[in-house]
């Protein structure tokens, strides 16, 4: 499917209430109208419950469903067993939960889920903290970001720690597709959705949605910084099929600097920093070639 | 009917088979193993069309069943103690949403200390979860009480998930005949599965679980509430149905033995019941005036008709296989809510916990206790620790 | 952040202050609600604010669907941030009102529309509740505590001069809203287990896709310009608006307005230079 056949209705409807520049807002909307009508939605809490589903009203044109916070991929495997029951195995069963809800709290359900090869999309779109809360770092957030819980102060500043591969965990648990997604790489973001849609069993995509708010950037850079994420090596987009990787763009392996200085959660990282940073970047980049090859 | 000693495991695993639970998710725990072991085997063996799904906690069980139910099918789990405490958060939603899923409770002690035995600590904290519960004392009484639980919980009148609670050991593992329904006859009382409220339907769009501001929240609680006061009436025609087909009276919300011209009464929870009532058969003999109240659904609760037996008689006592530490066992601290006003000695019997063996002597003690009361009208010790070394009993 | 900083300031100059959000869920940009209480003793009052003092309105849109007086005591005042001058604001009453272009001071001295701090500076000029010095105070606690003390001085700096630039006057009006109209179901009426189920109600479209009864092109400040002879109509715009209220017609592109928030992803996304945004 080319951008241009993508159609006009609209799944998840405008009138919802993301803040202005939401990435998050982007994918959600986009990836309705690939996997389209016969998508039934499990979503834990997160900004996306908020802005798309506050009593009475919906963003969501198909079933949609909240229970808690870490059971996202548990409700899922009861809706996608309950349609099976029912007969209705044409149905796609999407959990969608954020990075803290999958990679933090959510990850003992994801996991047994997937070992247990559910008959499921689950995406994690990944804005890289606990927004809903009003940003807080997450599993996902990657080193040296400034949160409300990693905050700027006179002794320590940013996150210690390095961002939580999950893609890989999720290809350790050999289901039939994993892969990576950006907002600002649209024909790579829509193949992705058509490829899971038309697959069976356990399926998990990991979008990167830049979050203007708690990544403070200009509400208008959203995919220029999503684009950067992809250029610089910090987000790799590569996909496994049946145990088999690809890597679907290589990065430009632009600087990190140039990813960093357009977003307010990094200004305080010192030269030091940045270079640990570069490091990190430049060695998961050759891990991950190297992992594809492995795996071709 | 065929009649088989099984155990009270066996029961409520056969009474889920037969009442046709088309989602099942659940994870094992000590004493409620065997529970999962037996479906899985049923279904294993083609006896039972059932999605099983071996889900990795107990956390996941329950909210697997409660998007299944959701969904629109009928639903099962079991668990016990530490899973039921794991399951915790997921409880209140599944009445919040006013799902009928089903549970069997084996009540097991929760820690700390860690210890496997029956204790009622476990489900004490689900009091306000919004689940009708009840507590069998066979295991005849699991199996019918799971039938009977999804008459109870579907239908738009209540449309309130069911713990069916069963002490562990004393019943889950214990052997007793039990009279196996038959599935024509399971089918005649448990009707085919209809989802009582909006489900997710990819052909009928509607959501199940929507972010509600307080412009609506009064209003849901006030309904789950009224849903709530509605099962005393489900209840009971859920027993006067069962005794007609089956044969079998549980006694519905309350089960009352000898109370009529009773002096003083006991109110039991659980196998206690059991035990108790051969106590009153010993005493009666001797011609004493002794009662007692099996009291068998804990939600709703049954103030009314415990208040109407108290009014009768000079004595109560009611028998705690739990607590609520500083204030005394939680179905005494219901109960003298419901007699409030009453001029009516009324005492506390804290047993058997953690397993500790509730014996024939410990119900005569409660009795005889009791019958002081009653004579003297005053009450000495307000709660007694059941054979609790050092303390004063 | 406002409500927090003026309850601050108050307290700064001896008296006691409570301030809270009315604590609702939406994201930033959407219309949101704050209170603050002065007194010179300790305030018990736990409720949301029914007759208000003073209002301030952070939106001039608001104007058109909300009743912002309703409450209002008599001799009360309104501060309302527009390019217009008191004359020219109808708020349905004869009132005290004071005008303040605070956006465009926010945009001078903090580089974006965050008009919370610049608005207190015209509420001190308008009504003396707090002096602007204490606003000020009250202001580099705040903002200073949470964000940083660089960004606490320019919130400050952006008061006093919306202080300075405040008009205070006398408004008539005359504007009759209509009573908005809410869905709120009695227990007979509320869908069991609170389910999201399509309704036709008096108050509009409730259930699955109702959103679209919310209209949010008021959160924006900046609103794009499309250039129709530019477009080359590639479709990243429509692709990239997180709203999905930019529509594809046959040999252009439509923005619907009632929805746009302004957030410019497709000013800085269109190849073409096709669209701009304006003020």
């Amino acid at each position: 499917m080319k951008l241009k056949e993508l159609p006009d209705e609209e799944l998840f409807t405008r009138g919802h209430t993301a803040c202005a520049g939401c990435g998050a807002a982007v994918a959600v909307r986009n990836l309705m109208k690939v996997l389209g009508k016969r998508t039934m939605v499990v979503n834990p809490a997160c900004c996306l419950l908020i802005f798309g589903a506050t009593y009475p009203y919906l963003a969501w044109k198909v079933p949609f469903h909240h229970v808690a916070f870490e059971n996202t991929a548990a409700c899922a495997t009861g809706m996608s067993r309950a349609m099976k029951v029912r007969g209705k195995e044409d149905t796609v069963v999407m959990g969608i939960a954020g990075d803290g809800g999958t990679a933090d709290i959510g990850i003992q359900a994801l996991s047994g889920a997937a070992e247990r090869n559910e008959d499921m999309l689950y995406v994690m779109y990944d804005n890289e903290a606990y927004m809903n809360t009003g940003i807080q770092r997450s599993g996902s957030t990657p080193f040296g970001a400034w949160t409300t819980t990693t905050p700027v102060g006179k002794v320590k500043a940013g996150k210690a720690d390095f961002k939580k591969d999950m893609p890989l965990i999720m290809m350790a648990h050999n289901v039939p597709y994993v892969a990576t997604a950006s907002i600002g790489n649209i024909q790579d973001f829509i193949n992705k959705f058509e490829k899971a849609r038309n697959m069976k069993g356990f399926r998990y995509i990991q979008v990167f949605t830049p979050c203007p708010t708690g990544w403070r950037h200009d509400t208008a850079k959203t995919i220029e910084v999503a684009k950067l994420a992809v250029d610089t090596g910090m987000w790799t987009l590569y996909e496994c099929e049946n145990g088999k990787v690809k890597i679907n763009r290589k990065p430009k392996m632009t600087p990190v600097s140039e990813y960093l200085k357009v977003q307010g959660r990094f200004r305080h990282m010192k030269e030091e920093d940045v270079r640990k940073l570069q490091d990190w970047v430049t060695s998961k980049w050759e891990a991950d070639e190297r992992y594809a090859q492995c795996r071709q | 009917m065929v009649s088989k000693i099984c155990t009270g495991n066996y029961a409520a695993a056969y009474g889920s088979m037969r009442s046709r639970a088309r989602t099942v998710a659940a994870y094992p725990i000590t004493p409620q193993t065997f529970i999962v072991e037996h479906i899985s085997e049923f279904i294993n063996n083609g006896e039972m069309d059932c999605e099983y799904i071996e889900v990795e906690s107990e956390h996941t069980a329950m909210s697997a069943c409660v998007s299944a139910s959701a969904s629109g099918v009928r639903t099962f789990t079991a668990t016990s103690s530490q899973g039921l405490a794991l399951m915790h958060e997921i409880l209140p939603i599944a009445s919040g949403m006013r799902l009928p899923v089903v549970m069997a409770v084996v009540n097991r002690s929760i820690a700390s200390p860690i210890n496997i035995w029956v204790e009622h600590n476990d489900i004490m904290p689900e009091r306000d979860s919004g689940w009708i519960q009840v507590f069998c004392d066979n295991n005849q009484e699991v199996q019918d009480m799971i039938l009977q639980a999804y008459r109870i919980a579907e239908g738009k009148r209540v449309a309130l998930p069911v713990a069916v609670c069963l002490d562990a050991f004393i019943l889950s593992h214990t052997v007793e005949p039990v009279d196996l329904i038959e599935q024509d006859a399971a089918d005649k009382y448990v009707p085919e599965f209809s989802p009582t409220g909006a489900i997710l339907d990819p052909d009928d769009v509607a959501a199940v679980g929507v972010f509600t501001p307080p412009d609506y929240m009064m209003e849901c609680r006030w309904q789950t509430d009224k849903a709530m006061r509605n099962a005393v009436e489900a209840i009971g025609e859920a027993n006067e149905v069962f005794a007609k087909q089956f044969g079998r009276d549980h006694g519905g919300m309350i089960d009352p033995y000898m109370v009529d011209d009773a002096e003083a009464v006991l109110v039991t929870m659980g196998t206690a019941s059991s035990t108790a009532h051969e106590v009153v058969d010993e005493m009666r003999a001797k011609g004493k005036k002794v009662g007692l109240v099996k009291l068998r659904f804990w939600r709703p609760y049954p103030s009314e008709l415990l208040r109407a037996i108290a009014e009768k008689v000079k004595a109560v006592g009611v028998f705690d296989r739990a607590v609520s530490y500083g204030i005394g066992g939680p179905s005494y601290i219901e109960f003298r809510n419901a007699v409030f006003g009453l001029d009516l000695p009324v005492m506390n019997f804290i047993g058997g916990l953690g397993g500790r063996d509730v014996s024939l002597q410990d119900v005569r003690f409660m009795y005889e206790k009791l019958l002081e009361a009653a004579r003297t009208g005053v009450v000495k010790r307000d709660i007694t620790w059941m054979g609790t070394r050092g303390v004063e009993q | 952040m406002a409500a927090q900083a003026l309850a601050s300031a108050a307290h700064a100059e001896g008296g006691y202050a409570t301030a809270f959000p009315f604590f609702g869920a939406e994201r930033r940009g959407a219309p949101v609600l704050a209170f603050t209480r002065i007194d010179d003793k300790r305030i018990y009052r736990k409720t949301q604010v029914y007759e208000p003092d003073f209002v301030v309105v952070l939106d001039e849109g608001l104007l058109e669907t909300v009743n912002v007086v309703e409450g209002l005591k008599d001799g009360g005042a309104v501060v309302v941030n527009s390019v217009r001058s008191p004359e020219e604001i109808d708020v349905g009453i004869d009132a005290k009102l004071a005008t303040v272009d605070a956006t465009s001071v926010a945009l001078e001295v903090l580089k974006r529309p965050a008009t919370n701090s610049s608005i207190l500076g015209a509420l001190s000029k308008a009504t003396g509740i707090v002096s602007i010095e204490s606003i000020e105070k009250g202001i580099m606690q705040v903002f200073g505590d949470r964000l940083g003390e660089k960004v606490g001085e320019r919130n400050a700096k952006a008061a006093r001069i919306a202080y300075d630039r405040t008009v205070v006057g006398e408004s008539h009006g005359s504007r009759v809203l209509k009573a908005s109209n809410k869905w709120l179901p009695d227990v007979r009426e509320l869908p069991m287990g609170v389910a999201g189920i399509s309704l036709d109600t008096d108050a509009g479209a409730v259930g699955p896709g109702s959103f679209l009864e919310n209209k949010t092109g008021s959160w924006k400040v900046f609103h794009p310009e499309y250039d129709g002879e530019k477009c080359t109509m590639c479709n990243f715009c429509w692709f990239y608006c997180p709203e999905g209220c930019i529509y594809r017609k046959e040999d252009r592109m439509e923005f619907d307005m009632d929805y746009c928030k302004g957030c410019g992803i497709c000013a800085n996304e269109c190849p073409a230079e096709a669209i701009k945004m304006v003020r």
